[in-house]
């Protein structure tokens, strides 16, 4: 991230907010207070936090689900108003229909856009390939685990084309092994395809070992109480969470938010 | 080691299967013995043939009005297509309103006290004026079973349209799907388990709305030949048609089962892997052909 004056002439940015704020129950409850940002093309950035400092509900300012009290998010230089087609979103459950195959599942945002064709199914075949999911593409929902569920979810999400992913927690209901493993195909995938990714999580491992930059963020009100770079080599296996410079950042993070 | 598992899972399905064939000789030696007591007892005089009838002279009845004056038939035609006429009429009209009260939040305030009203009035007791109204005949006979079993669909296709997943309405929200790719793609599959749930108990209720009509009009029916049999005295041939009925209502139960199985397959382990199989082999084919 890099200051907001700086936005108008950096082509870098693809995503910012500028004093985005949001309140729920006529204004009672403040979700989100004063939230600057700018992030880069390419980038990966996690929000991490405490339940309540409002990360999904900045997640959901930027997918366009809801819209801010004050302030106002640009996407792409043009201010977001609803969802639209440049932005995705994947929740934290697979939200899948299970009276379609895993293959029509990841169809679905092409369906909404118009009538499907030969290269549609062929792109989504290949991006049940990219999750490790090719042998499952015939597959109901009921015949999937958790994690490879979360995988369909990941390949619909890619299926929209959108170039920048928004990720609420996505692996967040899933076992310890699982969500180290997904989060490792997640970094390989995002590379791959070169999407600017927003991932809220509450783990702060997971969110520096995913991450360029983390925003640790407080709650009551919910705000942005750091921005943190992570500079740590790509491509990162899981035993750089031992290293010195990893324990480092977290212990950052940890005295960001016991500073409030 | 994997000798060993193989041997005991084999017999463990041996064992499976002996607890399962002498699960059924008890069920049939309770059966018999009952039939044998019924029996015995009209014949030693402690029941009275009259109102309870033997079962052998039961199966001679089934036999006489099955075969040997095979009057049943035209009684059991008249019922049958009387329920089926009056079930699909009356589940298109409950699956209709249901959608319409469902996708229209003012139409359901306002006809919500109706509902309530319609719900605790007991539906047979307007059959009489049913008739007073529409005169004798079938029109009124399927009136009266449209109106008994009317309400299982369009309850049920109601809450199925109402009681749409949160977390799916936003995912397509997000997708940015339009009010009709919802309404189809989302709302109607979402649904289709509760309406079916629905319809089984609307054709459930539809052969007891048939006997109530074939009660009040004596015409033609199995239930006016119920009627009839039981004014002649003639109880065994009433108990034939009873449990004909008994028969007619299992088989609607395992008719709409299997219907259920085909329509909402994704419930179902079977059904899964059977669509799933042939979605695979239709991708082949295209693929094959392009």
């Amino acid at each position: 991230m890099i200051h907001p004056n700086m936005a108008a002439i950096d082509q870098d940015v693809v995503v910012s907010g500028l004093n985005v704020g949001k309140t729920f129950a006529a204004g009672t409850v403040i979700a989100l207070q004063d939230a600057t940002f700018n992030i880069k093309r390419g980038s990966f950035v996690s929000l991490v936090g405490p339940s309540g400092c409002g990360k999904s509900t900045l997640l959901r300012l930027v997918s366009g689900l809801i819209t801010p009290s004050s302030g106002e998010i640009n996407v792409h230089g043009t201010p977001v108003l609803g969802p639209r087609s440049d932005i995705s979103m994947m929740f934290q459950k697979a939200t899948l229909l299970d009276w379609r195959t895993a293959l029509e599942n990841v169809l679905l945002p092409t369906e909404f856009q118009r009538t499907l064709t030969k290269a549609d199914k062929s792109r989504a075949m290949e991006l049940l390939e990219l999750v490790g999911l090719k042998d499952f593409a015939f597959s109901f929902p009921a015949q999937l685990s958790g994690g490879m569920q979360q995988r369909v979810a990941l390949a619909r999400l890619l299926q929209t084309g959108a170039d920048i992913l928004l990720l609420d927690e996505p692996f967040g209901a899933l076992d310890e092994f699982t969500r180290e493993h997904l989060n490792i195909e997640l970094m390989r995938i995002v590379a791959e395809v070169g999407a600017t990714t927003i991932f809220v999580t509450h783990n702060i491992t997971e969110a520096i070992f995913l991450a360029d930059q983390v925003v640790v963020m407080t709650s009551r009100p919910g705000k942005m109480a750091k921005i943190i770079d992570v500079e740590l080599e790509r491509p990162r296996a899981l035993s750089i969470q031992t290293s010195v410079a990893f324990n480092k950042l977290v212990e950052d993070v940890r005295d960001t938010l016991e500073a409030v | 080691m994997a000798a060993t598992n193989v041997g005991s899972y084999e017999h463990s399905t041996a064992k499976l299967h002996t607890v399962a064939i002498k699960r059924m000789a008890i069920h049939a030696i309770i059966f018999f013995c009952f039939i044998g007591l019924w029996e015995f007892g009209s014949r030693m005089g402690w029941l009275d043939p009259l109102f309870y009838p033997r079962p052998s002279a039961i199966l001679h009845s089934f036999w006489l009005i099955y075969v040997e004056n095979g009057n049943i038939w035209f009684h059991l035609y008249a019922t049958m297509s009387l329920v089926l006429f009056g079930w699909i009429a009356g589940s298109v009209l409950g699956i209709a309103l249901g959608s319409l009260v469902g996708f229209n939040p003012l139409v359901r305030r306002f006809l919500k006290p109706y509902v309530i009203v319609l719900e605790a009035t007991p539906r047979i007791a307007v059959a009489p004026l049913l008739i007073a109204a529409l005169g004798f005949g079938s029109m009124s006979k399927i009136a009266i079973i449209m109106l008994v079993c009317f309400f299982a669909p369009f309850i049920n296709t109601l809450s199925g349209v109402v009681n749409v997943n949160e977390d799916r309405l936003e995912l397509f929200r997000s997708l940015r799907a339009s009010k009709m790719q919802v309404l189809r793609k989302l709302v109607l599959p979402d649904a289709i388990p509760v309406i079916m749930s629905g319809e089984r108990l609307a054709l459930t209720a539809a052969l007891s709305g048939a006997l109530v009509a074939e009660f009040i009009q004596r015409d033609q029916g199995i239930g006016s030949l119920i009627l009839v049999y039981t004014r002649n005295l003639n109880m065994a041939s009433a108990f034939a048609c009873i449990f004909t009925l008994t028969v007619l209502g299992f088989l609607i139960f395992k008719g709409m089962e299997m219907l259920d199985r085909y329509i909402a397959f994704w419930k179902y382990e079977e059904g899964r892997v059977r669509i799933s199989q042939k979605r695979r082999e239709k991708m082949k084919g295209t693929s094959h052909v392009g």
